[in-house]
């Protein structure tokens, strides 16, 4: 059986394991708390060839093969460094890394501790939130990396770096909101004093104020050497201020790709809390020839799903079209109950009762972002060397 | 070469109001008060209680207040000057000691007051009020001629050119108590006159705006009401002050009112409230109106029940309202009819509107309020605004139309709490909200467009929610030190943009 293991090195040995190429092609994560995002890399990594077998619905016309595949030449396909306060009362709020290592095969270096996705499902356990409380002492740097398939590329592929900052979905969507955080340089750091563009921030605790400062300036670096940026927006935010700060978020990102002409891919995450949408899922499980006519574009515009309406209309022509750069995703599609949707081998939904669940997660368009986005950081290329 | 312009020194940026109090004998006679049906009131004690409310103005407004009294000697117990809150107590005391005596040397009184005003150059440059229930029998210093070249007595200066120099601005009420057909029976009546006059004229000589009149009360409501032209609202029982708000609740009511400009035509009534900031702008800041200022106050109803001492405070609207909040409303009707007159009709009005409303009798309610827009309309622009709001939120209430009530609420109090604030800070956030409100046509547009120009007034709108997100930010940036009013207003604006989509 192969071992399952969780490494915590700290920052003063710290060395880099990865090896990302230089001219590393880098796509940014964002979204706001509870978007997504912890669950896109997790599902985005399984897919990579990391064992996590999975079923798309609805699947692409051209049978659902997608030039996307783990990095082989690397041995980590997903990095993740923990940023937290050591206690979280200590108002000096020392700062403290931990960095884990997501990797194909074990490690031959035992003294260094991995967690091992080649690892089966059974072994591998359902990879949920971090060991720590969070929201307000910490957040995670995640990277990933991948290969896109250039068809005209001399090696065929690309290195490709995935990055966010999860745990950080404020973070995120202050960074975004405000622009009068936005950093210039891969250098540049938010100062306190910007800070206060962010509501009640004077009023938090000296630790989290600081933890915040540095998140913004670690996000703002990324997102600066960005060479597209993903979305993720939530349809179903019960709470007002859930919906302002998304919509805000929504709005602060795309004034940045437009100001910095960057490529932008929306993915509504969770679609399967799109009752509607749902349905057709399920006639898809029963049905394997069965397409989807859900419109996620309608959705948006005349139905003013997410609340996008007015903004997304305002945004075609000017870097994105809502007909190819919007998606529905959902990782895990649930039967309604909160249990994973699976289905076994005949294609009927497996019972998810009982000693040993047989069958595989269903899943929806949840490549499709991140291949689109490569796509179009590829035309963009070819525009600028034509 | 310097200019005469360039050499003058600057012209105020705050209100300067110099009052001039009548402290003769006479003024401990009582005044005859019909309306409030209790005890007469003596001149002197209603003359108090008013100056205690102007006071109260002052310290809430930052305007410059001084106080002139008078019997055969002038004297200044209040040099004009800022009024700070916390030495209201001393200042009040001291006015509870004025005792009146002796006789009346009014013009002298008139001279000192406008020597308080006087600003080099600039001539004299504020507001004068004189409140007084009698003749000229003591002035040394000054005097009024009976025609403009007329002689001058020995020694004595001409009071018109002397408060009335080149390059003033100056208004002057005079408030007269009592009839003045008979010496010693009331205000000098045709002196007062004449000295109107006298001073309308030269204003037209020197090219100046006239703003001077003569008014005569003859019982207490009236006199108090002439000092303190007052529109005065109250909260409603089941109003939650903005800070007591839950950071959910306070995203709910901002949506709410957010739902107020993105459909107009189901919130008509939002189109007639208006900024002041914006409204004094548009009427230039050079207009000038006939109509005296009304003082508007809101107290927004506590745990402990309605405020205290709102007849002592308030006058003749203090019962009104105070008949209102213990529930009498058919007392308080009576009252409010009987202050046909002497209150503002704006006023009255209102508040017939309201305690209609809480006798449920809609009809007349909706009459009154109807002529308390009117009235309103004719208001100056700058105390238009929060009567128009205390309107709009009576109106919203009599339709049930929640999402305007919480807008116009929100605004109405953010004011409220920022009375006592730097004057920039409080035009900064109006300002935020007024460009809110301008948000309703762009979006309102992108409701209405045709597929073809949809884009295009998307595209407008989401520039237009841009440009006042802008604004917000380096709000934020700038007050980020200034408290929880000012936070909350940020916070209740940045959420309304959100919904704006």
């Amino acid at each position: 059986m192969p071992e399952v293991k969780v490494t915590t090195r700290r920052k003063s040995t710290a060395k880099k394991e990865s090896k990302p190429s230089v001219d590393t092609t880098r796509i940014a994560v964002v979204g706001i708390p509870a978007s997504g995002k912890t669950t896109y890399f997790r599902f985005l990594s399984g897919h990579f060839g990391l064992n996590l077998p999975i079923l798309y619905i609805p699947a692409r016309a051209d049978n659902g093969s997608l030039p996307l595949f783990g990095d082989l030449e690397n041995d980590v396909a997903l990095e993740e460094t923990t940023y937290e306060t050591t206690d979280p009362t200590d108002p000096e709020g020392s700062l403290e890394t931990t960095t884990r290592y997501y990797v194909n095969r074990p490690m031959e270096d035992r003294r260094k501790l991995w967690v091992e996705l080649s690892a089966g499902r059974d072994e591998q356990g359902i990879l949920t939130k971090y060991p720590l409380p969070t929201k307000f002492n910490q957040f995670v740097e995640m990277k990933m990396r991948f290969r896109y398939a250039a068809p005209e590329g001399e090696s065929g592929s690309r290195p490709m770096e995935l990055s966010t900052v999860d745990e950080a979905g404020g973070i995120i969507a202050d960074y975004f909101t405000y622009d009068r955080l936005w950093l210039d340089s891969a250098e540049g750091e938010v100062s306190e004093k910007t800070c206060r563009v962010i509501p009640h921030f004077d009023s938090w605790r000296p630790d989290r104020r600081d933890l915040w400062k540095r998140g913004l300036t670690l996000l703002g670096r990324f997102v600066c050497g960005a060479d597209a940026i993903i979305l993720l927006l939530s349809p179903g935010l019960p709470s007002l201020r859930d919906q302002a700060q998304q919509v805000n978020l929504a709005r602060g990102v795309f004034r940045y790709t437009h100001a910095r002409n960057l490529p932008l891919v929306i993915a509504i995450s969770k679609a399967d809390k799109l009752k509607e949408f749902y349905g057709e899922v399920e006639q898809s499980v029963r049905e394997r020839t069965f397409r989807s006519s859900f419109d996620p574009v309608d959705f948006l515009l005349r139905r003013d799903g997410a609340g996008m309406g007015t903004i997304l209309v305002a945004q075609e022509g000017r870097g994105i079209s809502t007909k190819s750069d919007v998606f529905l995703i959902s990782s895990a599609v649930s039967t309604g109950e909160g249990h994973p949707l699976f289905i076994g081998e005949t294609g009927d939904e497996a019972p998810s009762a009982g000693s040993v669940t047989m069958g595989v997660p269903v899943m929806v368009n949840t490549t499709l972002p991140l291949a689109r986005a490569c796509e179009r950081i590829l035309e963009r290329r070819a525009t600028k060397e034509s | 070469m310097q200019t005469e312009a360039e050499s003058a020194p600057p012209l105020p940026s705050r209100e300067r109001n110099v009052l001039l109090l009548d402290l003769s004998k006479s003024m401990l006679a009582p005044l005859p008060d019909p309306q409030g049906g209790g005890p007469e009131r003596q001149k002197i004690e209603v003359a108090r209680t008013a100056v205690f409310r102007i006071l109260q103005d002052s310290a809430q407004t930052g305007n410059l207040f001084g106080l002139v009294t008078f019997t055969e000697t002038v004297r200044v117990p209040v040099p004009l000057g800022e009024i700070h809150r916390e030495n209201l107590p001393y200042i009040e005391n001291l006015i509870s000691l004025l005792a009146p005596s002796g006789r009346s040397a009014i013009w002298d009184a008139l001279g000192v007051g406008a020597d308080l005003l006087r600003m080099g150059t600039n001539g004299v440059q504020g507001n004068l009020v004189l409140v007084t229930d009698g003749w000229d029998n003591a002035s040394t210093r000054f005097e009024t001629r009976g025609e403009p070249n007329g002689k001058a007595s020995e020694g004595k200066v001409d009071l018109t050119p002397y408060i009335l120099p080149a390059h003033s601005r100056v208004t002057l009420r005079i408030i007269g108590i009592g009839s003045g057909d008979e010496r010693d029976k009331g205000v000098d009546a045709a002196h007062m006159n004449q000295l109107v006059g006298q001073l309308t004229q030269r204003a037209v000589e020197l090219g100046l705006p006239p703003a001077f009149s003569f008014q005569m009360v003859s019982t207490g409501s009236q006199l108090f009401a002439q000092m303190v032209n007052a529109f005065l609202d109250v909260g409603y029982e089941d109003d939650r002050p903005i800070e007591e708000l839950h950071p959910e609740e306070l995203a709910h009511h901002a949506a709410n009112a957010a739902r107020a400009l993105k459909e107009p035509q189901q919130h008509a009534t939002v189109s007639r409230i208006k900024n002041a900031q914006a409204a004094g702008r548009s009427a230039g800041a050079d207009s000038y109106s006939e109509a005296p200022e009304i003082e508007v106050d809101f107290l927004a109803s506590g745990p402990g029940g309605p405020p205290a001492y709102l007849k002592e405070r308030y006058g003749p609207l203090g019962e009104v309202v105070e008949a209102y909040l213990a529930g009498h409303y058919d007392h308080a009707l009576e009252l409010i009819q009987k202050t046909q007159g002497f209150l503002p009709s704006v006023t009255r009005l209102y508040w017939e509107a309201r305690i209609q409303y809480a006798r449920r009798a809609v009809v007349e309610a909706a009459r009154a309020l109807l002529q308390a827009w009117t009235e309103a309309e004719k208001l100056p622009a700058n105390t238009q605004a929060p009567i128009l709001r205390r309107l709009a939120v009576l109106q919203a209430r009599m339709q049930n139309d929640k999402e305007t009530e919480t807008l116009v609420r929100f605004i109405d109090e953010t004011e409220h709490h920022l009375a006592n604030r730097d004057p920039k800070t409080r035009e900064r956030l109006m300002d935020l909200f007024a460009k809110l409100m301008e948000l309703r046509g762009t979006y309102q547009l992108t409701r209405l467009a045709g597929e073809g120009d949809l884009q295009d007034a998307a595209l407008k709108h989401e520039a237009a929610v841009e440009e006042v997100f802008s604004l917000l930010q380096d709000a934020r940036l700038d007050l980020s030190t200034e408290g929880a009013s000012v936070e909350g207003a940020l916070d209740f604006i940045e959420i309304c943009l959100a919904e704006m989509r």
